[in-house]
């Protein structure tokens, strides 16, 4: 049931790529349609069948594979990866509807989206440690090439940069994996968090931190961003939304599934300097959005600082965080997808990204009316505006934090008054104003070009109006994630205990020790 | 029918928002065969309908207990989210005071901006308005009223820069949002920081969680400082106040209901909050002392404007600096009686400027005049207006202001002394905006100047008769004094101070073509009060250059020092791989040499942290 989600993307390139002759742009553009179509229905359909208050993996399919490496195919999935597999069949589709018709070498450019898509949803799929690895790597590939082919002018660079960060971050976390599999005297690599329980704490801090960095560099943390703007300014803008949307989701997924459920204590111990970072990595990336002068950078400097959150929220790792995480990756993936569209909207129309060119594009006559007034939403649902999803995910992703870490999780939240402060330089420079001169004689906007805008601003507001219908999905997974671990619900504890009536001196103590990080115990104690 | 309405009185925000939402093709420019006046007809017809609801409302729960309703929105792990519903006498009346004048300030649009292309987006996001607005009149949860308040931030975001083409409206909208955002954002950290601490954001458990609370002191001020930010933002408080004056570039009706029902908004939150205010002394005094800052601060700049709507804007400010001194010594109720009657004062006062702005196509004092003979509604609404606001006749404010100073004849006295000094320079600012826009002499622009269209004129004549009655209801809400009860002293003090300000008013010289005084001195404070002490200067070499600097500052780190390193690296490396390649010389005996020399370079790389590892842990 699960393998259909990757191997019809998989069929649909092969088809595309190997279709004898007369394979016209619109025909190969169709069978992509349908590939990702179905998929995406296909999705929907395992949701209709997904069993939210059932913790665990559901739908498991088990195939032995390479016996002797301990390689297995198997795939399931739980609350955690389902909701990102929907967002990933979902932008699939709209990456491939609002990719340009007349584009060059269409043969191989949508096979390498269906490629992509299939590698990303085997991603969220497997089970199995190396499984995971070998789809994190193949997604590489389709993008890597995806960037250098159709990209901008300065392609070679930014695909290049990309590869060299992603196959660093796929060394990290093989070597993890690998340490994990053998320190602990295993054979197999199927995912099993009890048994890194038995190696001693230095040691699992030590591969957290691999996993953090490789799953860093994907996310991306500060400062193992640069790679992202270059990417994403370089991509077309059916990239950029893949890239955005899906892409970045591969790391905090990864940190969430293997860092997190493998590594508990660890997890724990290094969570007041994960914090610190996820602040870090909020501030900067929001106050480098305000001094960009590109629209697409400005976007892609925004995802660095929302990604943050999401890393905020997982270093609290209380049960409400850990929803939050879930929530706010979904937020992220549709709203940054909608301002990338509407970005390579605007791109298309007027030639330029440039905030010192354009203005005045929300004219009704010659200007972009509609686009404008979606960029509206878009921007205010980033900004975290109440009656849309950013709002929603941003609350809980602070009101999950605050109990934990309460100074980081304040300074976090100036990122949302600089959100604003960059989306409104953004709105007030490129759509309010006079129309330029420079960009008189727009194009007409095709229904075509709006669609896909549409039907994400319309998910974004129905999920902010209603949560439930997300968040009853991956309650139940994501509060098993906390409690199955002895740290980890001894805190969840004292955090029931500070929502309580008089939990003030817990909430003043854990002030302090946010204020007190506490220190990495040596790794010389744990010797035996 | 009428259970079925009081049941369903959550439904009366709903109005707004379906209209607004019906109205977005129009809005947003899909279709345009129409025109714009059908998407405006049905904005009016929901606002009727939303009117008329929450009157049978009122009329039903009169002389009853307040309800309350819950309604589950989310609740997951530890969190439960429900909204608390209330409804009673005082926030249905709230709420049939927004519609009300939603309703009148909806009639004047159609008059005021005739001509307008854009009508069906103004009507969209007066729609949206009224529902954030009522909204926030009905909840009782302070999670609600939060998202409500960021609601109502983003339609004035919307309806400020709504003539978006202007490059000083661009500013005022940027303005707007970002003040209150930072408002906002400090509430939302009080909101977060509560649901943790107290378990549940509805306000009555709140109060029952601040009664046996025990914070430590410095939490209690953070708190209460947080609480305080948000309502701040919109009732353009110090120092969070250079909106409202900004704000004065929207559309007129949009100021109408901003000046009224917007900024009474917040007050409305900062009153429900008062509760746990109480928990932080410093809180409170920081009330009072923004409340004072704010009314004797702006009192003094509203008599330095020469634009009709920001020389009244300025007064809203002053008005709700009364009214955060009155939370702050803990008199909600009097907070309340004043809210309502600014508001409709305010209401009216807006209307009769909108009616001469329209006419006369000006804003700029300086150039009007001799206006009362030509529009006798627009005067008539302007005078009942204007002693809507001071204590001269016995009008609403006059009662309000009343209740204020019998309140707070025990509080430090100095209060009081703020209260006559504000009414005086408000009497003073009034009289001089009267005396410039209808009095005296015409000109140019005032010389034809007929009375406007019925579509102005009804709403605003209506809102005569209801100004002149506010008196009756309050008789009828027995919020009145007995005729023995009233304190002479303070009747005398409040008529007195009314009246220096207007002889003061009424003697000043005020030039026609006045632009500068002669006296240098003269000049520095009226340039002083005229930009507003020179805030958003401030606030420019502060707080602004500072983001900007630190944006600047890590935009060049980002660029030259961590991508700058990654990109060394690779040069680094490519460099090497250059020079490198001149050593395939032939001679096998540097290949080895080579080879040599790598294997234990890689060797003890690949040894070192291995030996580490292994030392430690097995």
């Amino acid at each position: 049931m699960l393998s259909a989600l990757i191997w019809m993307p998989m069929l649909g390139a092969a088809l595309i790529g190997f279709w004898p002759k007369g394979m016209n742009p619109n025909r190969s553009r169709l069978i992509a349609l349908v590939a990702a179509g179905a998929a995406c229905l296909w999705t929907l359909v395992i949701v209709s069948q997904f069993n939210p208050s059932h913790v665990g993996q559901q739908f498991s399919e088990f195939i032995p594979w390479i016996e002797t490496l301990g390689l297995n195919y198997h795939l399931g999935v739980d609350g955690l990866s389902l909701p990102l597999l929907v967002l990933n069949g979902l932008l699939t589709c709209i990456a491939i509807y609002s990719s340009d018709v007349a584009i060059q070498r269409f043969r191989l450019y949508y096979a390498l989206v269906l490629v992509l898509s299939a590698g990303v949803a085997g991603a969220f799929l497997a089970q199995d440690l190396l499984l995971f690895f070998l789809f994190y790597e193949l997604e590489l590939i389709p993008l890597y090439l995806l960037i250098a082919i159709w990209g901008g002018h300065r392609r070679g660079y930014a695909a290049t940069k990309f590869l060299i960060y992603t196959a660093i971050s796929g060394i990290l976390i093989l070597a993890s994996f690998l340490g994990i599999v053998w320190l602990s005297s295993n054979t197999s690599f199927a995912y099993d968090p009890s048994r890194t329980q038995t190696l001693p704490l230095a040691t699992q801090a030590l591969l957290l931190l691999m996993l953090l960095i490789g799953f860093g560099i994907k996310m991306p943390l500060v400062p193992l961003h640069t790679w992202l703007p270059d990417a994403h300014v370089e991509a077309s803008t059916p990239v950029s939304v893949l890239l955005a949307g899906v892409l970045l989701k591969l790391g905090t997924y990864g940190l969430l599934r293997f860092g997190m459920g493998l590594f508990p204590d660890a997890w724990n111990l290094l969570g007041p300097w994960l914090a610190t970072w996820a602040v870090v990595s909020v501030l900067y990336g929001s106050f480098t959005a305000i001094a960009q002068k590109d629209m697409k950078k400005m976007v892609a400097f925004s995802s660095i600082g929302h990604m943050g959150y999401v890393l905020l929220a997982a270093a609290a790792a209380t049960p409400l965080s850990t929803l939050a995480t879930v929530l706010q990756m979904v937020s992220h993936g549709l709203i940054s997808a909608l301002m990338f569209l509407l970005v390579g909207v605007v791109y298309k129309k007027t030639g330029s990204r440039d905030l010192d060119v354009l203005s005045g594009l929300l004219n009704p006559e010659r200007g972009l009316p509609l686009i404008g007034s979606l960029m509206v939403l878009g921007v205010m649902a980033s900004a975290g505006t109440p009656g849309m999803i950013g709002f929603i995910s941003e609350f809980l992703v602070f009101r999950g934090s605050f109990p934990v870490f309460p100074v980081q999780t304040l300074l976090s939240m100036l990122g949302t008054a600089l959100t604003a402060v960059y989306f409104l330089n953004l709105m007030n420079r490129v759509f309010f104003g006079r129309l330029s001169e420079q960009v008189i004689n727009l194009p007409r906007v095709q229904w075509s070009d709006r669609y896909p805008a549409i039907v994400l601003a319309v998910l974004i507001v129905l999920f902010g109006i209603q949560p439930n219908w997300l968040v009853h999905w991956s309650e139940p997974t994501t509060t098993a994630m906390n409690a199955s671990f002895p740290v980890l619900t001894l805190r969840t504890h004292n955090f029931k205990f500070v929502t309580s009536q008089e939990g003030q001196e817990l909430f003043s103590h854990a002030f302090k020790r946010t204020l007190a990080l506490p220190e990495i115990p040596s790794p010389m104690s744990h010797t035996p | 029918m009428n259970l079925f309405l009081f049941l369903n009185s959550w439904w009366v925000p709903f109005y707004g928002l379906i209209g607004a939402i019906v109205t977005l093709p129009w809005a947003m420019g899909t279709i345009r065969r129409t025109g714009p006046r059908p998407a405006a007809y049905f904005n009016l017809l929901m606002t009727v309908l939303a009117f008329v609801h929450s009157l049978v409302v009122l009329k039903d729960i009169w002389n009853q207990e307040p309800q309350s309703f819950l309604v589950t929105w989310l609740k997951t792990a530890d969190l439960d989210l429900s909204f608390a519903l209330d409804v009673s006498p005082v926030t249905v009346g709230a709420a049939v005071l927004i519609t009300g004048l939603s309703l009148l300030a909806q009639i004047y649009t159609l008059g005021y901006m005739e001509k307008d292309w854009a009508l069906a987006r103004f009507f969209a996001l007066m729609g949206f308005f009224e529902a954030a607005l009522s909204g926030l009149a009905l909840s009782d949860s302070l999670f609600l009223s939060y998202a409500l308040l960021e609601m109502l931030t983003l339609s004035t975001y919307l309806l400020v820069g709504f003539w978006y083409a202007q490059p000083l409206v661009v500013t005022a909208a940027r303005d707007a949002f970002l003040t209150k955002r930072v408002g906002d954002l400090l509430l939302l950290m009080g909101v977060v920081a509560l649901a943790t601490m107290a378990g549940s954001l509805n306000f009555s458990d709140l109060n029952e969680w601040a009664q046996t609370a025990n914070l430590s002191p410095v939490n209690a001020t953070l708190l209460g400082l947080a609480l305080i930010a948000g309502p701040a933002g919109k009732c353009a408080q110090f120092p969070l106040h250079l909106w409202l004056d900004e704000a004065m570039e929207g559309p007129n009706p949009a100021s109408v209901m901003r000046n009224s029902m917007v900024v009474a908004g917040g007050a409305f939150v900062l009153f429900k909050l008062q509760p746990i205010l109480s928990l932080s002394p410093v809180a409170l005094n920081a009330l009072v002392v923004i409340g004072t800052v704010t009314a004797v601060g702006a009192s003094l700049v509203s008599i330095a404007q020469i634009d009709i709507k920001r020389a009244l804007s300025h007064s809203t400010s002053a008005y709700m600096g009364l009214v955060f001194i009155a939370v702050g010594l803990q008199q909600g109720g009097v907070a309340l009686v004043l809210l309502f009657t600014h508001a409709i004062a305010k209401a009216l006062l807006f209307m009769s400027a909108g009616s001469v702005i329209a006419t006369t196509n000006t804003q700029d004092l300086t150039e009007m005049g001799g206006l009362w003979s030509r529009m006798p509604a627009t005067t008539t609404a302007y005078i009942v207006g204007a002693t809507g606001m001071v204590t001269l006749l016995p009008l609403g404010s006059f009662w309000a202001k009343l209740q204020w100073v019998e309140n707070f004849i025990t509080a430090p006295p100095w209060l009081v002394g703020v209260l006559l000094l504000v009414n005086g320079l408000t009497s003073l600012n009034l009289t001089r905006v009267f005396r410039l826009v209808f009095w005296g002499h015409s000109q140019p622009k005032t010389r034809r100047a007929p009375e406007v269209g019925w579509q102005m004129a009804l709403p605003m004549v209506s809102l005569t008769v209801v100004t002149l009655l506010v008196p009756l209801l309050l008789q009828q809400w027995q919020l009145l004094p007995s005729w023995e009860a009233i304190n002479r002293l303070a009747v005398v003090l409040l008529v007195a101070s009314s009246a220096t300000g207007l002889a003061i008013g009424s003697m000043i010289h005020l030039q026609r073509a006045w632009s500068r005084p002669i006296k240098l001195s003269w000049r520095v404070v009226q340039d002083l009060l005229s930009y507003d002490f020179y805030i958003d200067r401030l606030y420019g070499v502060t707080i602004v250059s500072a983001v900007a600097l630190m944006s600047r500052l890590n935009a060049w780190i980002d660029r030259y020092v961590v991508d700058g390193l990654v990109n060394l690296v690779g040069l680094a490396t490519i460099f090497g791989g250059e020079s490198l390649k001149y050593s395939s010389s032939g001679q096998s005996q540097t290949y080895v040499l080579t080879i040599l020399l790598g294997v234990c370079l890689l060797g003890l790389l690949v040894s070192w942290p291995l030996g580490f590892l292994i030392g430690w842990q097995f």
